[in-house]
């Protein structure tokens, strides 16, 4: 079975004279296996998950999910193909203002290869099953909580093979931080998924088996 | 029902609630006044067009065929000069004739034109093709000093079957556009003077007075003072015609006679001041003025066209002491005239047109600063950036569409509002329904704008750079 992510010889530069952000020999993250990416600060992490989206292209290297070279798709394909795959959790959720929280789960199954008729309730069931109570209500006015809670949801409905989340506790006091990762976590499982949780928090590190850094990755 | 593309879109929207508002009525201002301009432009020369109704030729001793055509059919001024009774007898017996009508214009009420002519009149000239006079009220004057009301003139004048009126010498020329139910009480007399016609001599001392000297409640009587009203003779209104759309709608009819005889009275006046009253016995020939001939060659049944109609054209143009005109010809020649400025207008429209495509791209444009983060949300989902950018210009073409369908409404609405006006103003009757060609046109057109207004907005969504915009990534 092919990893859901495999990284080799991945170089990044935003200009050609410029300094190199990334630089990875490799990184294979298993089916259904949660990692914990660490760096500091301006270390390229934020590079990196924009990179294995296939939002930017490396000047070396590849970024396989699920076997696929992401890089190796133009367009739309592969526009396509990030929805597909690929789940992503932000820092500050990024929710669509004004949708509400079923619209904006749904707004991932847009592009999903899942028939548009089975689409409200298959979010609605997995927003119910996270907790959410107010599905209908416009996604601006749940609370923190509630809102990381579908940002969640939009990650996994659409039965990716890799959740990608990008500093997803960073604004959250510590209680809090635990019970959001957990939640990630536990969505990811169930829903089948790898995860790649990038973050500095030092309190992350007890919750996941499989930690690396980034410097570690480096290649030699 | 799953989110879609339209869900996005209507969302967009209706969270700028009120910038698509605005932009939704600049397109709808847009495209009602370029619709309103050109049905109006088509409505106003099928309304000078029904004017001359089924009239061949119109003779008068004007200066100019298209002078002739505006004050004879149009009442634009009374006519400057007579032509000769005799000429009148002479060209009405010379061809085969349908009709040849005389008709003379020079007095008023309340600003009304009175056009003195025949029966005939009513009875053979058509105000429209295929369409004869009706009446609402009444019938044709059998009789002098009787007077038949045009739709538009008794709904400005409030004249009655059965009112008692005297008439005006003259039209005094602030009051032409027609009088307001005679309740003006003509505090700018003075300064409106009488526009002197071709009718007659007038003499101001004797049968005349004015309106303000000495009011007499029984009988209506033109309410400007300083109004040159003949007392002598009281006429009555016998009949009310329906609206026929064209220019006699605001004018008011009586025999030629009654105004022969009410000017030989003033003659004769002036000859002897102490003469009891006048008949047609006492008119003679000099009395007996026209201003106009309406005249329409014999045709086949259901045929408007003469092959003998070129020939006394220009038999009758060859005689120097008279005016012939083509009615039909002479608005052409108007529309040719006017056709510059009418053009300006709907270029005018176009511009605004044009202005409103710009605040299309103006308010889409804006709109992309608080729309990157959506965008660039959409895009990490999946969305490509083709995708984004048809979002961008659908969305231009709605705000281009609802401006089509709300500009329509605003024609429809607008044109009814111009077409009440131009009736009860000029007595101008207006099709003001929108003709499905230019409609689809001018819709079509505010639509491709606003589809070209949205290629720069989407342009911007197009190259939204998604790492900047999702900042806890960039």
């Amino acid at each position: 079975m092919a990893p859901a992510l495999r990284i080799s010889d991945l170089s990044f530069r935003y200009a050609p004279s410029g300094p190199q952000v990334v630089d990875v020999g490799l990184l294979e993250v298993a089916p259904g296996e949660q990692t914990l990416l660490t760096a500091s600060s301006g270390a390229g992490k934020s590079t990196l998950l924009q990179l294995i989206a296939g939002l930017l292209d490396p000047q070396q290297g590849t970024v396989e999910i699920d076997g696929q070279a992401i890089h190796a798709l133009r367009g739309h394909a592969r526009d396509l193909f990030r929805g597909r795959s690929t789940g992503f959790i932000f820092q500050t959720f990024n929710l669509l203002h004004g949708f509400s929280a079923l619209e904006n789960v749904m707004a991932a199954l847009m592009f999903s290869s899942i028939p548009r008729a089975e689409h409200r309730r298959r979010a609605a069931d997995l927003l119910q099953h996270l907790g959410v109570e107010r599905v209908d209500s416009p996604a601006d006015e749940l609370s923190v909580g509630q809102q990381q809670r579908v940002a969640v949801a939009r990650a996994v409905v659409c039965g990716p093979k890799l959740v990608l989340a990008d500093e997803p506790t960073a604004s959250l006091d510590p209680e809090n931080s635990s019970i959001a990762i957990d939640l990630i976590q536990s969505a990811c499982r169930e829903a089948g998924a790898a995860l790649l949780c990038v973050s500095h928090d030092p309190g992350m590190a007890s919750k996941f088996a499989r930690r690396v850094t980034l410097e570690e990755l480096r290649r030699a | 029902m799953a989110l879609t593309d339209r869900t996005i879109i209507a969302r967009s929207l209706r969270s700028r609630l009120f910038s698509t508002s605005t932009t939704v009525l600049t397109v709808a201002v847009a495209v009602g006044l370029m619709l309103v301009l050109i049905t109006m432009r088509q409505a106003g020369r099928q309304a000078f067009e029904r004017g001359s109704g089924d009239m061949h030729l119109l003779v008068t001793a004007e200066s100019s065929p298209l002078v002739s055509v505006l004050n004879g059919i149009f009442y634009a001024n009374p006519p400057r000069r007579p032509l000769d009774w005799g000429k009148v007898q002479l060209l009405s017996r010379s061809f085969p004739w349908a009709y040849a009508i005389p008709t003379q214009q020079g007095d008023s009420f309340n600003g009304l034109p009175i056009m003195a002519t025949t029966t005939d009149f009513f009875e053979k000239f058509k105000p429209n093709q295929d369409e004869p006079w009706e009446f609402a009220q009444g019938k044709a004057f059998d009789g002098n000093f009787q007077v038949v009301v045009g739709s538009a003139a008794a709904a400005s004048s409030g004249l009655k079957l059965g009112d008692k009126l005297f008439i005006t010498h003259g039209i005094n020329q602030s009051r032409q556009l027609g009088g307001q139910n005679g309740e003006q009480t003509g505090e700018n007399a003075s300064e409106a003077g009488h526009d002197d016609h071709a009718g007659h001599d007038h003499d101001h001392d004797h049968g005349h007075d004015h309106a303000a000297s000495e009011p007499d409640p029984s009988v209506k009587r033109d309410t400007f003072a300083g109004a040159d009203v003949h007392t002598d003779f009281t006429y009555t209104v016998v009949g009310i015609l329906k609206p026929t759309g064209g220019s006699h709608d605001r004018a008011i009819f009586t025999t030629l006679e009654s105004t022969w005889i009410l000017h030989a009275n003033d003659r004769r006046k002036r000859e002897d001041p102490h003469i009891a009253t006048t008949t047609p016995e006492d008119l003679i020939d000099a009395d007996r003025k026209v201003t106009g001939l309406y005249l329409r060659v014999a045709t086949r049944e259901g045929s408007d066209a003469s092959a003998v109609l070129p020939q006394i054209f220009y038999r009758l143009r060859a005689d120097p002491t008279i005016m012939v005109a083509q009615p039909g010809r002479e608005i052409e020649g108007l529309f040719k005239i006017i056709g510059n400025i009418d053009q300006l207008f709907v270029a005018m429209a176009a511009v605004v047109m044009l202005s409103s495509g710009i605040a299309i791209m103006l308010a889409l444009y804006n709109s992309m600063d608080q729309r990157r983060r959506q965008i660039a949300v959409l895009r990490v989902l999946g969305a490509s950036r083709a995708r984004v950018f048809r979002l961008v210009i659908v969305e231009s073409v709605i705000i281009g569409s609802l401006g089509a369908i709300v500009g329509i409404v605003l024609a429809v609405v607008g044109g009814i509002a111009a077409a009440g006006v131009l009736r009860a103003e000029l007595g101008l009757k207006i099709d003001a329904d929108l003709h499905l060609i230019p409609t689809l046109g001018v819709a079509g057109a505010a639509i491709v704008l606003a589809g070209v207004a949205g290629l720069i907005p989407a342009l911007v969504a197009y190259r939204t750079a998604v790492s900047k915009n999702l900042r806890p990534i960039g």
